[in-house]
């Protein structure tokens, strides 16, 4: 059963394509790493799966939502249940801890919120939950962009688990960070995978770290899929092919 | 088109300089208005100030007036904004509709419309509220919408991402964001409010200025300038207070967040009761006021007080950048780190000065009206110039600079070769925004006396010949609309 399958997707920005012919399909609870180069499409193709951006040909259904055809409720539904880490953190730095986590709790109570106060008590109380998992309770009063960036990177992690999602997406989610942070950030999303059989899907530049940390690597270059394979067995200098700007067409394809 | 801009710019140049010398300022400075003024302060002399509770009453009445408009110009302010700002409004014709409004409130200018308010409403507070808040949202609503516009996208597609609504998200992602900018521009606001509102009191606007221009207009000299030594103060203890402001909304503390929601509740509170607002039957009258207006008449003379106007706005605008250009470079902290400080802190220093109040001063004293107002809105011309200049000097890429320190050069070759070539345009730009919002100061100056168009405006207002109001509407908003298109010529045919 999959959970995201992408038929034959192309995204195209004016001339210019971002993805070509994109099809490929995860099932659930897969823990998967897509690579490749800057520019080669990785976080244009996250977005598509959280329907942040929907596809200029093919199809993409994601929990049996097909993004092309639901309407803005539905998507909204849909990403409700799709968690999302990114790159930069992308808190409201002059907010709370406490509060930023709270929006991860948007979609599924109703009407504007402004304020930590304007959040029910019991999403409060999940929030500082999901903060304490993380590891930040203690720093829930303060102000998020008086945090580290591991910290910060924490806060958004407790923000998308508010949304007690299915599907965790995460676009370089250590990029910004030091490697000893990184390792350690990548272990606790590793974590939550499995105590929540989450299915990841999560963009990553460190070869040797997607190799230690994911099931399964997805290998981007130019808009293409050019590498698909378990990432058990596999070598570093299969998947730094991927980075090459030539080269012979990758040979697994699963 | 581009081989143009030397000639425009030089045309712009002559132009200022012809203003400045036919203007007649070293007047001013000596000669005439200085006997003028001596004999004038022998009559002033010594101040008599009304009794302390009447003071109160009246800067309580000025505060609550100038308050209560800036509150409504943030209430019609932040959802106008919303709709204008790409970020938070995807449908264009929204966008554009919003912008439009925006720019329609810019361009009509707070004398005129409290001149037909006060036809509508009748004499009180309502007419300048309704006047002063209407035409803030000009300025209010734009920089709303560039405070929308310049937050981060990030956190608004990470609350996106969950699920939430385009309001949601908005409430949860980008409103916090600009809140500080919100705050700080309201306060801005507010501070140009109070000047305005006591150079309206010389067309009816109740409060401090009223009684001033009671005063003056009774030659009652002790009063009159004993009264703008009260708005003066008034200026200074708002300026200061609302820095302090400033910087709360702006400290990375928290815990100001409920201090300051009770603060800004209870002041909302006082404002409304000070400023005892009341529509009467005045929105019945709106019809029958707007034909008052039409058709429009042009009162002798026009054209050449019209010049008169500009002539004060360009010369004033020449004089503050001669002051403001050398003295914003310098402040910028990039050009000179340390000694900048001084610099600044002069900046900060001419800019506590209200040039209406100056004007006000400097007009009664002399009397010599043109280069009175001319000298005024220099003084406040050269603060807020130095103050963008310095800004703009900052906002440079600081890596080109770098690059070019990094073959060797010293500070003032980097200046020249990487800083300035950088803001040139920017200065530009804020050049041409102070030429247009001189000719709106210009106009208001002209309500005490220092001539041009706004003394037309008081005249037909006085003896109720409203057409000429409408003449003075259409001919500001024309030079209005030239010195926009200019900027966006000049822009474009520089990019
Ligand atoms: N909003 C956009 N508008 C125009 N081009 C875009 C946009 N987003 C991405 N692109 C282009 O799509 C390509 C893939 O970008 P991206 O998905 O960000 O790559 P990656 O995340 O792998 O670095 C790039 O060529 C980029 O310039
Ligand atoms: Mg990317």
């Amino acid at each position: 059963m999959s959970v995201i399958r992408f038929d034959a997707v192309g995204v195209r920005f004016g001339a210019d394509s971002a993805l070509d012919d994109v099809s490929f399909s995860i099932g659930a609870g897969e823990i998967v790493a897509l690579v490749g180069m800057s520019g080669s499409g990785k976080s244009t193709l996250l977005r598509q799966v959280d329907a942040l951006h929907l596809p200029s040909t093919g199809r993409v259904t994601v929990l049996d939502t097909d993004t092309t055809s639901a309407g803005g409720r539905e998507l909204r539904a849909l990403r409700r249940r799709v968690g999302f880490v990114f790159q930069q953190f992308h808190l409201v730095g002059r907010l709370s801890v406490l509060e930023n986590a709270c929006t991860g709790a948007l979609g599924r109570i109703r009407g504007p919120r402004l304020g930590r106060v304007s959040y029910p008590k019991a999403v409060r109380a999940q929030a500082m939950a999901h903060l304490e998992r993380v590891g930040l309770a203690d720093r829930a009063a303060q102000r998020a962009d008086t945090l580290s960036g591991g910290q910060q990177q924490r806060v958004a992690v407790a923000r998308a688990l508010m949304q007690d999602p299915e599907i965790l997406l995460a676009d370089e989610p250590v990029a910004s960070l030091d490697p000893e942070t990184a390792v350690q950030i990548m272990a606790l999303l590793r974590e939550i995978a499995e105590e929540r059989r989450l299915t990841v899907l999560c963009s990553l530049h460190q070869v040797e770290l997607a190799l230690s940390w994911a099931d399964r690597i997805v290998g981007l270059r130019a808009g293409r899929i050019v590498l698909d394979t378990p990432a058990t067995g596999l070598g570093r200098d299969e998947v730094m092919a991927v980075y090459s700007q030539v080269g012979p067409t990758l040979a697994p394809i699963r | 088109m581009k081989r143009l801009v030397p000639f425009v710019v030089l045309a712009l140049v002559i132009a200022a300089t012809a203003a400045i010398t036919s203007i007649g300022l070293m007047d001013v400075l000596t000669g005439t208005g200085w006997a003028y003024a001596v004999e004038f302060l022998g009559r002033a002399l010594p101040l008599d100030f009304p009794p302390m509770d009447e003071v109160l009453a009246l800067s309580a009445r000025t505060l609550s007036i100038a308050g209560t408009a800036t509150l409504l110009s943030v209430l019609i302010s932040v959802p106008l904004a919303t709709l204008a700002a790409h970020n938070t409004t995807p449908h264009k014709a929204a966008r554009t509709t919003s912008r439009a409004v925006i720019a329609v409130a810019r361009a009509l200018p707070d004398v005129i419309l409290a001149i037909v308010f006060f036809r509508v409403f009748g004499l009180g507070a309502t007419a300048g509220v309704l006047a002063m808040g209407l035409h803030s949202v000009g300025m209010v609503g734009k920089l709303y919408a560039d405070a929308l516009e310049q937050t981060d996208p990030g956190p608004a597609t990470a609350v996106r991402a969950t699920g939430a609504t385009r309001t949601q998200t908005l409430l949860a992602a980008v409103i916090p964001q600009a809140t500080p900018a919100f705050i700080a521009t309201a306060l801005h606001r507010f501070d140009i409010n109070l000047r305005v509102s006591v150079l309206l009191g010389f067309v009816g606007v109740d409060g401090l200025g009223l009684a001033t221009a009671t005063a003056l207009r009774r030659l009652d000299y002790q009063r009159g300038l004993a009264l703008a030594v009260v708005i003066l103060a008034l200026c200074v203890l708002l300026e200061l207070v609302s820095g302090l402001l400033r910087r709360a909304a702006l400290s990375t503390r928290r815990g100001w967040g409920l201090t300051g929601a009770l603060f800004a509740g209870l002041a909302t509170v006082a404002m409304l009761i000070g400023a005892d607002l009341s529509l009467g039957d005045g929105l019945g009258r709106l019809g029958a006021t707007a034909e008052l207006f039409w058709p429009p008449i042009a009162p002798t003379g026009v054209f050449a007080d019209l010049l008169a106007t500009v002539r004060m706005a360009l010369a004033a605008t020449a004089l503050g950048a001669l002051l403001a250009v050398p003295l914003g470079v310098l402040a910028a902290r990039n050009v000179l780190p340390r000694a900048g400080g001084v610099f600044r802190a002069f900046i900060v220093l001419v800019r506590g000065i209200p040039e209406l109040v100056l004007a006000i001063v400097l007009v009664v004293i002399t009397g010599i009206g043109e280069a009175a107002g001319t000298l005024a809105l220099a003084v406040g011309a050269a603060g807020l110039l130095g103050k963008l200049i310095a800004d703009s000097v900052e906002e440079v890429d600081p890596r080109i600079e770098e690059a070019v320190r990094a073959t060797g050069a010293g500070r003032w070759q980097v200046f020249c070769a990487a800083t300035l070539p950088q803001a040139a345009q920017a200065m530009t730009g804020h050049l041409l925004y102070q030429l247009d919002v001189n000719v709106r100061a210009a106009t208001l100056l002209g309500l005490v006396g220092a001539g041009g168009v706004g003394f037309v405006l008081l005249n037909s207002a006085r003896v109720l010949e409203f057409g000429a109001v409408t003449t003075v509407l259409t001919l500001l908003l024309g030079v209005v609309l030239l010195i926009e298109l200019l900027a966006l010529w000049l822009r474009r045919a520089a990019a």
